[in-house]
């Protein structure tokens, strides 16, 4: 029963670690903009010499 | 440049880190008539760069009692560049510096009239942001007839010092340009996407305390918007406020820039990307060279002179760049997604 008692008391922690690191992360990850992949084009060198 | 200075080809390296060691070879490389003195707090790294640089570099004061003055003397070193910058344009000595720092730029800034004065040149924030980035937004810029916008993004980390300033950026108040006027908000905030040339490609960008917004207004005085981002993980924006938890890498790894320029041109509104993919230390430590040589050279008026300044002769730098092995890319075939 002694061990039950502290199996749980211990799952609870990790729970509870686990969901504060997720709402966490959610929070940093919600705010912001993800953007949108260019579709085409893609990069050349710069032509100094063209301006 | 004044007379008094002492000899026109002599550069004096103060910093001998990552970025100091890359510039004084880049110097050296560059032109063969310039001699270097090498300055670190560290003695012992002078030393051991010196003796890797070969006859034409020494160590200040070597040559003791009577050794002329420098022409040019180049801030690599971490902040701040204040002191030294002021002692030696009071002695007619141009300055070149390195410094991202908002506070030390700011001050560096205020050195115009000094300098004017003892006919010296400083050049402020001559790294890849500042400095390079200034010098790319002024390439796309002349291809527009009108200029709006400037939006910078980096990416990655030089040496130690630059790391450690990479993190402060992230743990400050973020500067912005925002209808001709300066903005406030928390680094950390405004996550955007930004692609960088490859490899590095794309990378969430964050506001940060970078010197960018408060240079590129100046330079650009017609520009209504300024923005600067760099990229950071959530753990850099976690750990952003404390003290680094880990010490910082001796070199970083593959940085990037990200310079887009909007405004107008034959009616339509349009937007220029163009980049860089390069370690930090090494793009900053070309810069910088690029800038010391063109005081050497007597090519920059006296007073300040910031990366992106109208009077420069951009294209002449950016050449310079390339032929020093820098490569720039543009981003062609699309307009720019970014919302900024």
């Amino acid at each position: 029963m002694a061990v039950s008692v502290t199996f749980m008391k211990l799952l609870r922690r990790a729970l509870m670690a686990l969901s504060m690191a997720g709402m966490i992360a959610g929070a940093l990850r919600i705010r912001g903009k993800g953007g949108v992949p260019p579709q085409s084009g893609g990069w050349r060198e710069l032509p100094l010499d063209e301006s | 440049m004044n007379a008094a200075a002492g000899t026109g080809r002599l550069v004096r390296v103060v910093g001998a880190g990552a970025v100091g060691a890359r510039l004084a070879r880049a110097i050296l490389a560059a032109d063969i008539s310039v001699d270097l003195e090498i300055d670190d707090a560290k003695p012992d790294v002078a030393r051991a760069l010196i003796t890797g640089l070969g006859d034409r570099a020494r160590a200040v004061g070597e040559l003791g009692v009577g050794q002329p003055d420098p022409a040019v003397v180049v801030l690599a070193r971490p902040k701040s560049h204040i002191e030294t910058a002021s002692k030696a344009l009071t002695a007619g000595i141009s300055v070149v510096s390195v410094c991202d720092d908002v506070d030390d730029v700011r001050s560096l800034m205020s050195l115009d009239r000094l300098a004017r004065r003892n006919n010296a040149t400083i050049v402020v924030g001559a790294a890849m942001s500042p400095g390079l980035s200034g010098l790319v937004a002024r390439h796309l810029a002349s291809r527009l007839e009108r200029l709006d916008e400037i939006h910078v993004a980096i990416h990655g980390t030089g040496g130690p010092e630059c790391a450690i300033q990479h993190h402060r950026a992230l743990g400050g108040t973020a500067l912005g340009w925002t209808d001709r006027a300066w903005m406030e908000r928390p680094a950390g905030s405004g996550r955007e996407l930004a692609w960088f040339p490859e490899p590095i490609g794309a990378k969430d960008c964050y506001r940060a305390e970078m010197v960018d917004p408060l240079v590129l207004p100046r330079a650009f005085p017609e520009v209504e918007r300024v923005s600067a981002r760099m990229s950071a993980t959530r753990r850099d924006r976690l750990t952003a406020r404390l003290p680094m938890l880990t010490p910082p890498h001796p070199e970083g790894g593959l940085g990037g820039l990200r310079v887009e320029v909007r405004g107008h041109r034959n009616g339509e509104r349009i937007a220029l990307v163009a980049g860089l993919a390069e370690r930090t230390a090494v793009a900053t430590a070309h810069v910088a060279a690029v800038f010391a040589l063109a005081l050497v050279r007597n090519e920059l008026t006296p007073g300040l002179v910031l990366p992106g300044d109208a009077v420069l002769d951009t294209e002449r730098l950016l050449d310079r760049l390339l032929a020093a092995g820098l490569v720039m890319h543009e981003f062609v075939g699309t307009e720019s997604r970014s919302s900024w």
